[in-house]
């Protein structure tokens, strides 16, 4: 994967010092193990800089352009995942991490201003414009889910050192933010070809969130090339998603999975158990058939701006399958193999649509992936409303060399860390002392209600070990309003991000990311009818003290026996009398008409 | 029942119910003994001290802490300003008449003759025309410098800009000259200046009484002020008063042909002129009104490119507008700031609730159905977001028509452009025949491509402001936009202070707080002075004072902390509070009622009525 991924930059390098193509998309495709397939769409267009700043809009939309201006934003990054990249068995992850953000949204930008208070203001003025652009809830990063990130991020563009000094990199998650199609069709509509065209046309919202893993980036940055005079601003967008071929293929209209029946079942016949009553059915599904399709549910509808200033159009997608398979692709398209490698990439016709289709397979269809450099999980300990505990188990795969990383963790402030109970261990020998794993730690505390703690730990695991990093925390009470509507579900705590660090004796390595899932907090959670009862409650208290006091101040006391007692026969006399006398005054008033 | 027995029972009633003092029963075995004076004293005094608590603290705290702060504002001031009794704005127009060629006192008396026919004409009397005296003959001798009316445009730079005073609103320069037949009044489209030919036989003879050339400059003058007049009025008979009863004004019968001719302004001087508003210019004040935004001291411009295919991918826009807009921007930046922004949008198809383009073999033309260009705008997809930043955006869409379709026209008409009141307006550019292909050079839409569009917005930009489309001189326009902005200004944030008043007092349970009255203060200021300057005819600086009293009175209006109503209706509180109020109310009202029945009883027992 990587390999491809350095192939197809220096393809682009050598296109962009030919030509320079405004927009350029790719697709690259590659079957995963379990029958699962990897898109990862890729969509970039620039503009020069001086166009981007005199508001004359072409690829990169005016909307989002119009928003980085006003906010004064030099670099953004934005992304929107969902689901879990499943690393053990499907390797290294795609873009070494770099296009990926933790579960639910996270951005983060360098902004220019004089002073962090304004750097903050434009940062607010940012998230609430770009919550109206995607239809997220970007508006709720205030200053409790904004870090400044010391050692994790580093900016991607081109930035001159004057400018540097003002630019102040802030970053922000939502993780408990669903990222759904109300996210997806602004993100297409930012594209040239808006879904209508190209590779974009693939896109749809009921495949992409049915995925098992997806990720939406979008990325905003200065490019200055030496090649040329003049920065350009270079916008990438990209699209990456696990689709489960299987359940893709599944009809609209008949989705729920059924058993096959057991006549079309093949079996593992080297299984001890096997026989005519038992059958342990061989997982066909990283053999099966499938075309664009079954899996997107629609074929590519021509080619999107391929054409660049020669009239020669690119390759715009391409697959990983081994060499020796083969892969059916309509008319009109292109064919580029490269008996070298595995990859083989398509020339899509301009109007017409574009289906590929690969036959049911002999031998398994998947290549081999490589492996992540570290395994990272996450997860709580302890029990009970109080107190908890957090513990990351950090895998080094690598049997001879060790790996350094910057772990940075943003903690809401109502989970406050106890700094001093921070440890770590290699799982298999606990003897090793703690300052041989964390080399440095920048903690900035919590304050209430005002800013999360910040976390960054710069750790070095050594080969072929776990380390097992560990630290309490205390759960604070909450104000009464202070709770989400559904309380009771708990509250998401922000993926741990990690930075590995790039080997200084190998200059061609880069820094890779990879993040933990997000973890899901409860917190003591009171009956929210509380104010009424408490307001009831004293109310009754102080009346009853009250009523007492009054009484006892007003009322004249008697002897028992002096006490006028209340008798039926009386109460009856009474109501008789004034019935008789209302009685006699109307019998009057009868007579005085008479007479 | 029999009358005999009712007697009897009579006296009985009330004796036995109502006089504990006189037991009927013998049988009672023990009474308690009679209060002591003190301790009745004692009583009364505990209850009245409760009910003194309760009346004179409890009471006023709860009114306290449950009321909303409402800041004192000067109702009938703003009542009054609403309703124009504070001031009645003046248009005082300053014209210098000058002439090179006349003497000195020739031209006062022109003037005098040319004043007294404009008082005359004029019906709407906060808009008139104040004329003074140039440089005159004596005064361009002594500065040696000599001009002779040749043809337009061409000894206008020779001339001192700088000898006329900075406010004069028009410059009339006349020139006798032989060999004309009648009078002609020339303006140009770029200058405040108005020539006056006029044929030798026209000037003043020194005893005649009847002066056909002031006749004639009048109204010419007249007619040039006409509509800026009738929009003034319309504007400030928008209210009922002080010019409510005021009729209209007069204006000149052929404005509108006038207008289609941009050069020259020729006109007999003898024709009648109605008294009433002409159809047409009434029409044209109704569209005006409907199209023209509201005043903004920003507003932001987008240039759409909007195509269903791939191409024309890119345009010449930024030469384009700085040769074609940029003047006219630069030109209305008086009155306000404008930003303007470009995009391009490919695969963007008009939206689909309008009918395909019918082909018209006829014409050998697409055509779209008139009725449908109100819902051309694909509002779903097309990314027409308004600009970020206060300040409306004013949006220009070219639409390149796909190639099968091309030319694309609208049926029964020539035009291919429309407007879109208040909101902006969209040209079909149907590019030239060697356009289209595949090839780069050709998706790309030239400068000149992109002019006639450009021309046409920029003539629709000017009717958003609210410019008049008479006199045809641009200069001359945007004076006239200053004067019926700061009118219109000066009238909405009078109107918005008089809106204010009314709310308060219309809703008792809103919240005024501090910053409002605080806006009041500030509008109510402005008001004035804007009102001083325009009765002084410093009309930047009114619309400067303007624009203030209208920006203060808007954030007073929709004060946001004001627009939070009350979140819990008083039921609301009563009902949490009830367990409180009901078992501490009810012992004190029983008991005072207890102890008035009490004190009742014994003064009816003491003194016994008759």
């Amino acid at each position: 994967m990587r390999r491809f991924y350095l192939l197809f930059l220096s393809l682009l390098l050598a296109v962009a010092a030919t030509a320079d193509p405004q927009y350029e998309e790719h697709l690259h495709l590659e079957p995963l193990p379990q029958g699962l397939l990897l898109a990862s769409f890729n969509f970039k267009s620039n503009a020069t800089l001086q166009s981007f700043e005199q508001q004359h809009f072409k690829y990169i939309p005016r909307s989002l352009g119009q928003i980085l201006q006003h906010a004064r934003t030099k670099e953004l990054h934005l992304r929107f995942s969902s689901g879990r990249w499943d690393a053990e068995s499907w390797g290294a992850r795609p873009w070494d991490g770099k296009k990926e953000g933790g579960t639910g949204v996270e951005v983060w930008a360098w902004i220019e201003a004089d002073t962090g208070e304004e750097a903050s203001l434009r940062w607010i003025t940012l998230n609430h414009a770009l919550s109206g652009l995607f239809c997220a809830s970007l508006n709720f990063i205030d200053s409790t889910r904004t870090t400044r990130p010391v050692h994790t991020y580093e900016p991607v563009g081109d930035h001159s050192n004057t400018s540097l000094s003002n630019l102040h990199l802030l970053h922000g998650t939502l993780p408990r933010e669903v990222v759904c199609t109300e996210n997806l069709t602004p993100f297409l509509k930012l594209l040239p070809c808006k879904g209508k065209a190209g590779i974009s046309s693939l896109l749809n919202g009921h495949k992409l969130f049915d995925a098992s893993w997806q990720s939406m980036s979008i990325d905003v940055r200065p490019v200055c090339p030496e090649s040329r005079s003049g920065c350009i601003v270079e916008m990438e967008q990209t699209v990456d998603m696990v689709l489960d071929i299987e359940r893709s293929k599944r009809p609209h209209d008949n989705p729920i999975p059924r058993p096959a029946p057991a006549d079309q079942l093949i079996c593992d016949t080297s299984k001890s158990y096997s026989s005519s009553e038992a059958c342990f059915p061989i997982d066909m599904s990283s053999m099966q058939s499938w075309s664009l399709s079954d899996v997107f549910g629609r074929p590519i509808k021509g080619s999107c701006l391929a054409n660049d200033i020669r009239g020669d159009r690119s390759e715009s997608v391409c697959i990983s399958v081994p060499y020796e398979h083969q892969v059916f692709s309509s008319q009109g398209s292109v064919e580029r193999k490269d008996p070298s490698s595995n990859h083989r990439c398509y020339v899509l016709p301009e109007n017409d649509a574009f289906e590929m289709a690969l036959p049911q397979q002999e031998s398994q269809a998947v290549l081999p992936r490589p492996s992540p450099p570290l395994y990272a999980s996450r997860s709580f300990t302890g029990h009970g409303q109080e107190r908890g505990g957090v513990q990351s188990l950090l895998t080094n795969p690598s049997p001879n060399a060790a790996v350094s990383f910057t772990y940075f963790e943003t903690l809401p402030w109502f989970m406050k860390p106890y700094l001093h109970t921070l440890k770590a261990q290699i799982a298999a020998s606990p003897s090793q002392s703690q300052e041989e794993i964390i080399k440095s730690i920048y903690y900035r505390p919590a304050l209430d209600r005002q800013r999360g703690t910040q976390l960054e730990l710069q750790i070095s695991v050594p080969p072929a070990s776990t380390v097992r990093l560990t630290y309490d925390f205390e759960k604070a009470i909450l104000r009464y309003t202070e709770y989400p509507p559904d309380a009771n579900r708990g509250f998401d705590v922000a993926p741990a991000v990690i930075r590995l660090h790039p080997d200084p004796a190998n200059p061609s390595s880069k820094a890779v990311y990879l993040r933990t899932t997000s973890l899901l907090l409860s917190l003591p959670t009171p009956d929210f009818s509380m104010p009424y009862n408490v307001i009831i409650l004293t109310s009754t208290v102080i009346a009853l003290a009250f009523g007492s006091i009054y009484n006892l101040l007003v009322r004249r006391f008697v002897g028992a026996d002096e006490v006028e007692s209340f008798s039926l026969a009386k109460v009856k006399a009474r109501i008789k009398g004034r019935f008789a006398v209302i009685k006699d005054r109307f019998s009057m008033k009868k007579e005085k008409k008479t007479q | 029942m029999s009358e005999s027995s009712s007697v009897e029972r009579r006296p009985r009633g009330p004796d036995d119910s109502q006089s504990p003092a006189t037991p009927l029963v013998a049988t009672i075995p023990k009474q308690p003994p009679p209060e002591s004076r003190e301790s009745i004293r004692v009583r009364q005094f505990v209850i009245l001290s409760f009910w003194a608590i309760v009346v004179f603290l409890g009471l006023p705290i709860w009114w306290w802490t449950t009321s909303v702060y409402r800041a004192r504002l000067p109702l009938q001031e703003m009542e009054d300003w609403a309703e124009g009794k504070s001031c009645r704005p003046t248009f005082p127009l300053e014209i210098v008449v000058e002439s090179l060629l006349l003497q000195e006192a020739d031209i006062n008396r022109i003037v005098r003759a040319t004043q007294h026919a404009l008082d005359d004409q004029n019906d709407f009397s906060p808009h008139h025309l104040r004329l003074r005296v140039g440089s005159t003959y004596a005064a361009a001798n002594s500065s040696q410098q000599q001009w002779q009316y040749d043809s337009p445009g061409q000894n206008e730079p020779r001339y001192q800009e700088s000898n006329r005073p900075k406010e004069s609103a028009l410059t009339v320069r006349l020139a006798p000259q032989s060999g004309l037949a009648t009078a002609r009044a020339e303006l140009r489209t770029h200058s405040t200046l108005l020539y006056i030919l006029y044929p030798l036989a026209l000037a003043p003879p020194a005893s005649s009484t009847s002066f056909p050339l002031a006749n004639f400059v009048a109204t010419q003058l007249q007619d040039l002020f006409a509509e800026e007049q009738a929009i003034i009025a319309h504007t400030l008979t928008l209210n009922p008063s002080p010019y409510g009863s005021h009729q209209p004004p007069a204006s000149a019968g052929q404005l509108a042909s006038t207008s289609n001719v941009p050069m020259t302004v020729s006109k007999d001087h003898r024709s009648g002129r109605p008294r009433a508003l002409s159809p047409q210019l009434a029409a044209r004040l109704a569209s005006r009104a409907t199209r023209a935004l509201k005043y903004a001291p920003t507003y932001h411009i987008t240039i759409s490119l909007f195509t269903p295919n791939a191409w024309p991918s890119s345009w010449e826009i930024e030469s384009a507008i700085a040769e074609y807009l940029t003047p006219l921007l630069d030109s209305a930046s008086i009155i306000s700031n404008f930003t303007i922004d470009t995009q391009t949008q490919l695969y963007a198809s008009f939206s689909p609730s309008v009918q395909e383009p019918q082909y018209d073999a006829d014409r050998g033309v697409w055509t779209l159905r008139q009725e449908d260009l109100s819902s051309f705008i694909n509002a779903a997809e097309w990314p027409l977001s308004p600009s970020i930043g206060s300040g409306p955006t004013l949006n220009f869409i070219i639409y390149v028509p796909d190639s099968a379709t091309t030319p694309l026209t609208i049926k029964d008409s020539q035009t291919t452009s429309w407007l879109i009141p208040q909101w902006g307006g969209v040209m079909i550019l149907n590019p030239s025949l060697s356009l289209g292909g595949t090839s780069a050079q050709a998706s790309k839409l030239s400068k000149e491509d992109i002019q006639p569009a450009l021309l046409v917005f920029s003539h629709q930009l000017l009717s958003f402001l609210g410019a008049p489309q008479s006199p045809p001189s641009i200069p001359l326009q945007l004076q006239t936009l200053t004067r019926v902005r700061a009118a219109s200004l000066f009238q909405s944030a009078s109107s918005t202070l008089g809106s204010l008043a009314r709310l308060t007092v219309a809703l008792p349970s809103i919240a005024i707080p501090k910053t409002v009255s605080t806006a009041v203060e500030v509008t109510l200021d402005h008001l004035e002075a804007t009102c001083n300057a325009l009765k002084d005819g410093r009309f930047n600086a009114a619309l400067e004072h303007a624009k203030t009293a209208e920006i203060a009175a808007e954030q007073g209006f929709f004060e946001k902390s004001m627009v939070g109503q009350v979140y819990f209706p008083d039921e609301h509180k009563v009902a949490v509070y009830l367990p409180l109020l009901g078992p501490v109310g009810v012992p004190l009202i029983m008991s005072a009622l207890k102890e008035l029945r009490r004190m009742w009883l014994t003064r009816h027992m003491s003194h016994p009525g008759p």
